[in-house]
């Protein structure tokens, strides 16, 4: 065991001396995550907003809402029949939020004047904090827009002032100066609905729902047109919370890569320069010395992983859903890479093998395995094809943990598929190993 | 039982019908060779003659094709048992160039499980003077240093059996006599020890016995003056009468200077000792540094 570890040992010092190297390894993945981080997080902010739409109310309101929140340029809206699919939506990351319009939303209308507010309910991922802000105020926008359609339907808004005065005599909880600022509003906007001929009033109304809407947004009364129960969802929501915890995967993956390269080309350097002899005529067995350089190598790739996770928690504030878990995925990443270093190093003979068709298949892998465009955003059948890529696997395996918050049983196919090939890895440059060193 | 002992007590190393192909080529054919213990054994040829081919065979890096190779009696170097008695100095520098001498030196210690490996490396480094330069990385020494610390390597776990792959090819004449004078040195503390070179002055100033080995074949085995002897040919009288010079072959040069001065009218005389340079032409028709 002691030989081992001094030549994981010696191993590791030659890597930390090749400047290059501890380049490629350790700070070009970071470079990377942090410049792709900051990428794909500007381009969010530019892009629609997913908004998952939930109609629970019949009302006159809550069509003309739906209607113009899916005619509305900032949001993508999708329908869904429930409240718990949009809500689901929102957990699995389809959506930013989901909006509620509920069955009391005719009724509420009715409490427009009273205090109450017609009432709305969105939920959104606590992620998109920003978004939500803009969900509440395009949704008062909104509600705004209804109330000329309302008051120029002379049933609707005779029901609706009739509705009004009698919340308003019920409301118990207004302050007086409220109380009779309603009952001039409600007497307002009675004279207002008789005195508008149904050609301005689309024009007018426009112009005083803005005014409405400055002078609600200035007051700091308790009156509101619109009650929004904005709630989040639970913090692990299966959604990564910023951009970097996309880039920090994929970063690891080019610090897998890094791993690869430079192990399996010193392999292949010791082997061209005589070194590896040297070693092999040591009293170690061919498998003690793998285990030594097969355990520099995990350091590595464990270090690398370990750093960018840090890099990402202290710099960029992610959280980690499930910590033990996500040690585990860089373990089996790990392993399963220090395998792959091995295969290369076995099957390769030359130095040009290892630095031009080594690094260059590696470099192939690790695209395909979401190294460049992450795995969610690919076509379907470079996801497809993904799947042959061990990269894919690592992404997977360090996602779930990171963000994703999957379950043991999700989690356990990228782990198994890992440590499958960390072991094949190993097998073969074993095999490939003790092969070229008895055709030398 | 006894008799085996007895034998391996007289072999360091016993090689019997030792055959390598790479191909079509053969590099080493049926060598059978038993090299005493403590003594300096050189392996004396061009190059691809087959020397490394046998060296690598003798220490395990190499499987041949048939026959066998003994070690001390413990059988053959596969074994970590049997390769824990053996010390290589290869051909080239086998040795990271990113690390100092002193952490090269350690590094294959620990890994041989020396007691007091720290201790071991600075005896070493002494050794092949190279002391003041322990902490410089292997990538700033010039050629011939280099070549010091790649034989000190080989010495780190104190082998019984040292093979040494040309370990002067290309190095000044500084670090040259340096590493004859520590193959002396070893040789006098008792330690076996197989030389590859072929510069034959070397072997003739080192060796105990000198195989002359081409084509993968063992031509002959002895010592110096037996392969002279049997190979060498005649010594060669040059004369010189008047400005005119003349070359005679005698197998008795003493007797031959002295018929040419009773004579008379010499002006010059000098007498040519057959060599190793001429055993090989001997044996193989042609030059050694051909």
């Amino acid at each position: 065991m002691k030989a081992i570890l001094f030549i994981a040992q010696k191993d590791l010092r030659l890597l930390l001396r090749d400047k290059g190297e501890v380049f490629f390894t350790f700070f070009f993945p970071v470079l990377l995550a942090i410049f792709f981080g900051f990428v794909f997080g500007g381009e969010g902010e530019s892009s629609k907003i997913d908004l998952a739409l939930v109609v629970e109310s019949d009302s006159v309101l809550a069509a003309g809402m739906a209607r113009d929140l899916e005619a509305d340029e900032s949001f993508q809206v999708t329908r869904f029949p429930s409240r718990d699919a949009g809500i689901h939506s929102v957990r699995v990351g389809k959506s930013t939020a989901v909006v509620i319009l509920p069955a009391a939303m005719q009724d509420g209308l009715g409490g427009l004047f009273s205090g109450d507010g017609i009432p709305i309910d969105a939920v959104v991922d606590p992620a998109h904090r920003a978004e939500a802000g803009l969900i509440q105020g395009k949704l008062n926008e909104l509600a705004f827009r209804q109330f000329p359609k309302l008051l120029g339907d002379s049933t609707q808004s005779a029901k609706l002032f009739s509705s009004a005065r009698t919340k308003l005599a019920e409301a118990k909880n207004l302050t007086p100066a409220n109380r009779l600022a309603a009952t001039g509003l409600i007497a307002a906007g009675e004279m207002f609905t008789k005195s508008l001929s149904t050609s301005e009033r689309n024009t007018q109304a426009d112009n005083s729902t803005a005014q409405q809407a400055d002078s609600a947004s200035s007051e700091e009364s308790a009156w509101s047109p619109i009650a929004i129960t904005m709630t989040e969802l639970p913090p692990r929501t299966g959604r990564p919370r910023s951009s970097f915890d996309i880039t920090v995967p994929q970063g690891a993956v080019w610090g897998l890569a890094g791993c690869i390269s430079a192990f399996a080309t010193a392999i292949v350097v010791e082997r061209a320069r005589g070194t590896l002899d040297r070693l092999r005529l040591a009293p170690i067995t061919r498998m003690q010395m793998l285990a030594g350089k097969g355990i520099a190598c995990f350091v590595t790739a464990m270090s690398v992983q370990a750093l960018l996770i840090a890099m990402a928690v202290i710099c960029f504030a992610s959280s980690i859903a499930q910590p033990f878990m996500l040690m585990i995925s860089c373990v089996a990443s790990a392993f399963a890479f220090s395998g792959i270093a091995m295969m290369v190093a076995g099957l390769c003979r030359t130095e040009a093998q290892a630095n031009g068709a080594g690094r260059g298949v590696i470099l192939l892998l690790a695209m395909i395995g979401g190294g460049t465009i992450p795995v969610f955003l690919m076509p379907p059948f470079l996801k497809t094809m993904s799947f042959a890529s061990p990269f894919r696997w690592a992404v997977t395996a360090m996602e779930g943990p990171f963000w994703r918050d999957t379950s043991l049983n999700e989690q356990l196919t990228p782990l198994l598929v890992l440590c499958v090939i960390g072991v094949a890895g190993f097998l073969i440059g074993t095999r490939a190993m003790g092969r070229s060193a008895l055709r030398k | 039982m006894h008799r085996r002992e007895e034998y391996y007590s007289r072999f360091m190393l016993v090689l019997r019908d030792l055959h390598k192909c790479f191909g079509s080529i053969v590099a080493v054919a049926d060598l059978t060779l038993e090299v005493n213990t403590g003594e300096v054994f050189g392996l004396l040829g061009p190059n691809g003659a087959g020397k490394s081919t046998t060296i690598a065979m003798i220490t395990g890096l190499l499987t041949p094709d048939s026959g066998t190779v003994d070690v001390l009696g413990l059988g053959s170097p596969t074994s970590a048992a049997v390769r824990m008695h053996l010390g290589l100095a290869p051909q080239e520098i086998t040795l990271y160039a990113d690390l100092t001498a002193r952490e090269n030196l350690l590094f294959y210690a620990r890994l041989y499980g020396v007691v007091n490996a720290r201790a071991r490396v600075e005896e070493l480094l002494a050794l092949v003077e190279l002391e003041a330069r322990g902490n410089d990385r292997l990538a700033t020494y010039s050629g011939g240093m280099k070549r010091r610390l790649n034989f000190a390597a080989a010495l780190v776990h104190d082998p019984k059996l040292l093979l040494l792959d040309e370990p002067t090819a290309g190095v000044d004449p500084q670090s040259r006599n340096r590493i004859l004078d520590l193959v002396r040195q070893l040789a006098s503390e008792g330690k076996t020890i197989i030389y590859t070179t072929h510069y034959m002055e070397e072997a003739a100033k080192i060796c105990d016995r000198v195989g002359i080995v081409d084509g993968g074949r063992m031509l002959d085995v002895g010592t110096v003056a037996q392969l002279v002897t049997r190979h060498g040919g005649q010594s060669s009288v040059a004369i010189e009468r008047a400005g005119v010079q003349t070359r005679v072959l005698t197998n008795d040069p003493v007797a031959e200077v002295t018929r040419q001065f009773a004579i008379g009218g010499v002006t010059s005389v000098r007498v040519e000792e057959p060599d190793l340079e001429g055993v090989f032409l001997a044996l193989t028709g042609r030059s050694l540094r051909e």
